[in-house]
C-alpha cells in the first residue's frame, strides 16, 4: 500500500509511447544518442516545424511531450524542472521560450502538444522513411489539406458534373430499353413504358 | 515572312477580297502580336503617369495571420502589392481578392480607393468567384497557346470566348483558322497543344489587365476582323474596353482573372471541333478548341482526371457564335460576357 500512484509522479503522455527505446546507433554510444535527440528537441522547439528521419522524429516526440507537459506541471519556479530544460535546450534563450510561450499556449490542451506527418520519399528509392514534427498552434500553413471534401472545390465540380450527365445517360438508355420491350410485347403495357420513361427522367 | 506574304497574296486573289481589306491585314501574326504588346505597354506607361502625385489609400486587410491595415499608394498599388506585405504563401496562394466584401478585384489591378480587402484562393470556403475566374483564365490561356502553337504559314485569327461554364465540362475558345478547311487533330498534335499549353503555363506570368479608349482598342486589333467588329458593341456601355495580358498575348475579356498562370496545374487540351456557320456570315466556320484544367496543388487521381478529360473531348455545348445567319449581335454578345 506504499507505492505512490504512478500517474502523480510522471505526467501522462497523450502521444503512444512504445516499450522500448531506440537505440539510434552511432559511434558515441548512449551519450551521443541523447546529444542527438537534444539537437533535434531544441530544433524543434525553436522552428515548430522540422522535417528528418522518421526514427529520430518519433523519439524526439517523446522526450519534447515530457519537457512540456513538465513545464506546465511545475511552471518556471521548479528547480527539477528548471534542470530538466537546461539539460534538453542547447539555446538558453528557448526555455524562456518554453515558459513563456509554449506553456500559456498548452495550458488548457486536452491533446499531444506536437504533430508527426509521414513526408514523401521517392517512389522507388530505397531511403530512410521521412517525417515532419511540428508543434501544435505554429504560425505556418496546414500541412493537410482538411477539407477536401467542400462541394464546391473545382475539381468537385467537374466530377459531380460529369457524375450527373454519366446518370443521365444511363436513364435515357433504361428509358429507352423498356420503351422498346414494351412497342415489341403488346400495346397494353405501352402506359407501363411511358411511366417508366418519367421516372427516371424526373429523379 | 516573305513565304507568308505570298500565301497572303494567293489567298487574297483566290477570294478576291482586295477592296475589303485595307493595308494592314498584311501583318504577320507574329508582327501583330508584337504590334500589340507595345501598344498595351505604352498605354499601360501613359495611364500610370497619369497617376501624377501619389496618393495614399488605407486597406483593411482581413484574415490570416491577423487583421492590419496597410498604408498603400492610390491608383498603383495592387492587392497583389498588399499580398507582398504579408508572406510569400499569400503571394502564391491568393488568387483573386474580395474588396469590400462585395467586388471581386484582380490580383495585378491597382486599387482606387480606401477600401477592405481579403484574399481568395482556391480553397476558400466558397470559391465559386474564383473557379469562375480560374475557368476565364485558361478559356484565355488556350487562346494564348493557339496564336504559338501553329506555324507562321498557318494564319490564327481568335474569334471569342463564352463565359466560363464550369459545368459544361470544358473550357473554350473559339477560333478561325482560314487556311485550314477540314482539319481533324491527331491524338499527336492534341498532345503537342497541351505541351505548348504548359509551357506557356509554367512561364508564370502575371496577368495584367487594362482599360482602353474604343479607339485604341480597334487599332490594336486592326489585324483581326472579328475582334474589329465585335468592339464597338462591348464598348457601347461606357466607351471602354478591358484587356488582359499574359506574356506578349493581349486579348479582351471582362474579367476578373486570377493572379498568375503558374495557378494553372493539371492541364490537358482534350479536342478540336469544327463548327460550321452559315454562307453569307464572314467566317463560315470556326474551330472550338476545348480543354480541362485545374489549379496547382490539386492533386486528382489519374482515373478521375480521365473521366474528366473523357468529357471534355464531347464537343461544348456552349452557344456558338457563327451557328446563325442574324448571328452578328449574338457573337458579340458572347464576346462581351467573356
Amino acid at each position: 500500500m506504499n507505492q505512490a500512484e504512478v500517474s502523480k509522479l510522471v505526467s501522462k503522455l497523450r502521444i503512444k509511447v512504445p516499450p522500448k527505446h531506440r537505440k539510434l546507433p552511432n559511434p558515441k554510444g548512449p551519450e551521443g544518442r541523447l546529444d542527438k535527440l537534444r539537437k533535434t528537441v531544441t530544433g524543434l522547439i525553436k522552428y515548430e516545424r522540422i522535417e528528418l528521419n522518421y526514427n529520430r522524429a518519433d523519439e524526439a516526440r517523446q522526450y519534447a511531450e515530457r519537457l512540456i507537459s513538465e513545464a506546465i506541471r511545475h511552471g518556471d519556479c521548479h528547480k527539477p524542472t528548471m534542470d530538466t530544460a537546461n539539460f534538453w535546450l542547447l539555446e538558453k534563450e528557448l526555455v524562456h521560450k518554453l515558459f513563456k510561450v509554449l506553456v500559456p499556449r498548452f495550458e488548457n490542451s486536452s491533446v499531444a502538444y506536437t504533430k508527426l506527418y509521414n513526408a514523401p520519399k521517392p517512389q522507388y528509392a530505397r531511403v530512410l522513411d521521412k517525417a515532419v514534427l511540428e508543434l501544435k498552434g505554429n504560425p505556418y500553413p496546414e500541412l493537410g489539406n482538411k477539407q477536401t471534401n467542400n462541394k464546391y472545390f473545382i475539381q468537385n465540380i467537374l466530377l459531380d458534373a460529369a457524375k450527373h450527365e454519366y446518370r443521365q445517360a444511363k436513364y435515357a438508355e433504361v428509358a429507352n430499353k423498356i420503351g422498346q420491350a414494351g412497342n415489341e410485347t403488346s400495346p397494353v403495357n405501352t402506359e407501363n413504358a411511358e411511366k417508366l420513361n418519367e421516372k427516371p427522367m424526373s429523379s | 515572312m516573305k513565304r507568308h506574304i505570298l500565301c497572303l497574296t494567293t489567298r487574297l486573289t483566290q477570294n478576291s477580297l482586295i477592296k475589303t481589306l485595307p493595308l494592314s491585314r498584311f501583318l504577320s501574326s507574329k508582327e501583330a502580336i508584337d504590334r500589340r504588346y507595345h501598344l498595351f505597354m505604352l498605354e499601360k506607361k501613359r495611364q500610370y503617369d497619369k497617376v501624377g502625385r501619389i496618393e495614399k489609400i488605407e486597406v483593411q486587410y482581413k484574415g490570416l495571420p491577423n487583421e492590419c491595415t496597410l498604408i498603400m499608394n492610390k491608383d498603383i498599388s495592387t492587392p497583389y502589392d498588399c499580398a507582398r506585405h504579408l508572406s510569400q504563401f499569400h503571394m502564391e496562394t491568393s488568387a483573386l481578392a474580395l474588396i469590400d466584401n462585395t467586388i471581386y478585384w484582380d490580383m495585378h489591378r491597382p486599387l482606387t480607393e480606401n477600401c477592405t480587402l481579403e484574399l481568395q484562393s482556391f480553397t476558400c470556403a466558397d470559391p465559386h468567384q474564383v473557379n469562375r475566374a480560374f475557368w476565364r483564365t485558361c478559356s484565355f490561356m488556350l487562346g494564348a497557346c493557339a496564336t504559338v502553337a501553329f506555324k507562321d504559314s498557318v494564319p490564327v485569327k481568335l474569334h471569342s470566348f463564352p463565359g466560363p461554364d464550369i459545368r459544361s465540362g470544358s473550357f473554350i475558345y473559339d477560333v478561325d483558322l482560314p487556311s485550314l478547311g477540314n482539319w481533324q487533330p491527331t491524338h499527336q498534335e492534341l498532345v503537342t497543344l497541351g505541351a505548348e499549353y504548359v509551357k506557356l503555363a509554367r512561364l508564370n506570368e502575371p496577368l495584367e489587365r487594362l482599360e482602353v479608349g474604343e479607339d485604341l482598342a480597334l487599332e490594336m486589333f486592326v489585324d483581326n476582323e472579328h475582334k474589329t467588329k465585335q468592339i464597338p458593341s462591348i464598348a457601347k456601355a461606357n466607351g471602354k474596353v478591358t484587356l488582359y495580358k499574359v506574356g506578349k498575348h493581349v486579348d479582351i475579356s471582362k474579367g476578373p482573372m486570377i493572379s498568375t498562370t503558374g495557378q494553372i496545374g493539371r492541364v490537358a487540351v482534350t479536342a478540336v471541333h469544327k463548327l460550321n456557320g452559315s454562307e453569307d456570315n464572314d467566317a463560315n466556320q470556326l474551330y472550338r478548341f476545348q480543354g480541362v484544367a485545374l489549379p496547382t496543388g490539386v492533386t486528382i487521381n489519374h482515373f478521375a482526371f480521365s473521366i474528366l478529360t473523357d468529357r471534355a473531348r464531347k464537343l461544348n455545348t456552349a452557344r456558338s457564335p457563327v451557328q446563325r445567319a442574324a448571328d452578328c449581335e449574338e457573337s458579340e454578345s458572347i464576346a462581351m460576357k467573356a
